[in-house]
């Protein structure tokens, strides 16, 4: 009888983790695709996030921890377009048999100077601020999902058309909202060059401050271009993303005049209300309409 | 050296104080008042001519520029042409259409064509039933 019982419970603890076990491992090294992996993968997927909303993944190095759970992964989602530097190494040093994804490498595009040397052009890794490209990444995480789990493919079809919805009303809202304000006063100055594939689907120039960082100061020609910019183009905002070189900016403020518009979030998702891409989109696009009308 | 060390020492004091406010006003930083920059002169309000042309002649439409109306028909035809005058910027402006169509009836297009400052034509379209709320760019 003893026996019989604990066979019964060692029968019940396995059909109760059962579930767990059957979940397709997802492992995401972009904000952006951890969310979209959740929304298209539903109960079916038990997704980790490896770079967390706030951190700034150009500089997120994974720790030992990320490469054994990346080990053990079914399906690698990777920003791609050199954001994460150290895939070489992930590929080398788990020896994955998970399919590594590069989803970025699945649409064209843009260039944009390098921030550690500024005479090399590079593939600008922004390519969430162009919410078409975000469509074709919910698509490309649905089909490698479908892959992997055939069986559940209706379900992933189900739940990535449904996103895919809040997308098209998502770029409607923005059509929307950025018709308030003067195609001849969409200009960003913004202290990160983030933003281009933003400025190509809705017609702004962008003037990125390169070297607002403390670790990287800008030639005071830098400084003093941009300064020439915002006075002859009557540009009312600058867009920081982060205030870590309070100098450049008293300088800008102080010579100009213009006001200092709160954060944009330039790198990935961020808390509350831009813990979500659509919410995160929306907090931009209104305040760079608040700031520039 | 002849005197008090103490007033040696107070003259040199003296003569460095003295020294201190000019050197102060040459180094200071610059206090430029914080004036908001001059805005960028308005693009001159310019006449443009539009013409819309519908496949199902909808219920009203409003035409809008920066949240202003601009265009506003409750008993509209299929083919229309209004002379508008707005600031059309070198970079173009962005017009809203809204839209009710007539109930029952299946996807219906608009044509819209622009008629610039400088006499070029532009042509863009859209598409809608029920109600339609979208934004179409010129150039």
């Amino acid at each position: 009888m003893k026996t019989f019982l604990l066979s019964l419970a060692a029968l019940l603890a396995i059909a109760a983790s059962a579930p767990a076990a059957d979940k397709i491992r997802v492992s995401s090294f972009s904000t952006i695709l951890t969310e979209i992996a959740q929304l298209v993968g539903g109960d079916r997927v038990d997704v980790t996030g490896h770079v967390k909303p706030g951190i700034d993944p150009h500089e997120f190095e994974p720790k030992p921890e990320d490469l054994k759970i990346i080990g053990n992964a079914q399906l690698v989602l990777l920003s791609a377009k050199h954001m994460e530097s150290y895939v070489g190494k992930l590929k080398e040093a788990t020896g994955t048999k998970g399919n590594l994804v590069e989803v970025g490498d699945n649409f064209a595009s843009l260039k944009m100077k390098s921030e550690k040397d500024p005479d090399k052009v590079i593939e600008d890794p922004h390519w969430w601020h162009s919410i078409a490209n975000t469509e074709k990444a919910v698509k490309v995480v649905r089909d490698e999902l479908t892959k992997i789990s055939p069986a559940d493919g209706k379900t992933f079809a189900d739940n990535a058309a449904n996103y895919l919805a809040k997308l098209d009303e998502l770029q409607k809202w923005v059509k929307s909202e950025l018709a308030k304000l003067p195609r001849d006063k969409r200009k960003l100055v913004t202290s990160h060059d983030a933003f281009q594939y933003f400025a190509r689907d809705n017609g702004f120039t962008i003037y990125p401050i390169e070297g607002i960082s403390s670790a990287d100061q800008p030639s005071s020609k830098k400084v003093g271009d941009i300064i020439s910019v915002i006075k002859s183009q009557g540009v009312k905002a600058i867009f920081p993303e982060s205030i870590e070189n309070p100098k450049v900016l008293q300088e800008i403020t102080r010579e100009t005049g213009v006001k200092t518009a709160p954060e944009l979030y330039a790198d990935g998702l961020g808390e509350g209300d831009a813990s979500t891409y659509i919410g995160m989109y929306k907090h931009n696009v209104t305040t760079i309409v608040d700031a520039l009308k | 050296m002849r005197g008090s060390p103490l007033v040696r020492a107070l003259l040199a004091f003296l003569i460095i104080a003295s020294l201190g406010w000019p050197l102060w006003q040459l180094t200071r930083p610059e206090e430029a008042a914080a004036t908001a920059p001059a805005p960028a002169a308005a693009p001159e309000k310019k006449a443009i001519e539009l013409h819309l042309t519908f496949t199902t002649v909808p219920k009203s439409f409003v035409v809008r520029h920066l949240e202003n109306d601009v265009w506003k028909e409750t008993a509209p035809q299929a083919d229309m042409d209004k002379s508008v005058t707005l600031e059309y910027p070198p970079e173009g402006v962005d017009l809203q259409f809204h839209i009710e169509w007539p109930a029952d009836v299946p996807v219906s297009a608009m044509r819209a064509q622009l008629t610039d400052p400088v006499g070029d034509t532009h042509d863009k379209s859209l598409w809608g039933k029920g109600t339609t709320d979208d934004v179409l760019t010129f150039p």
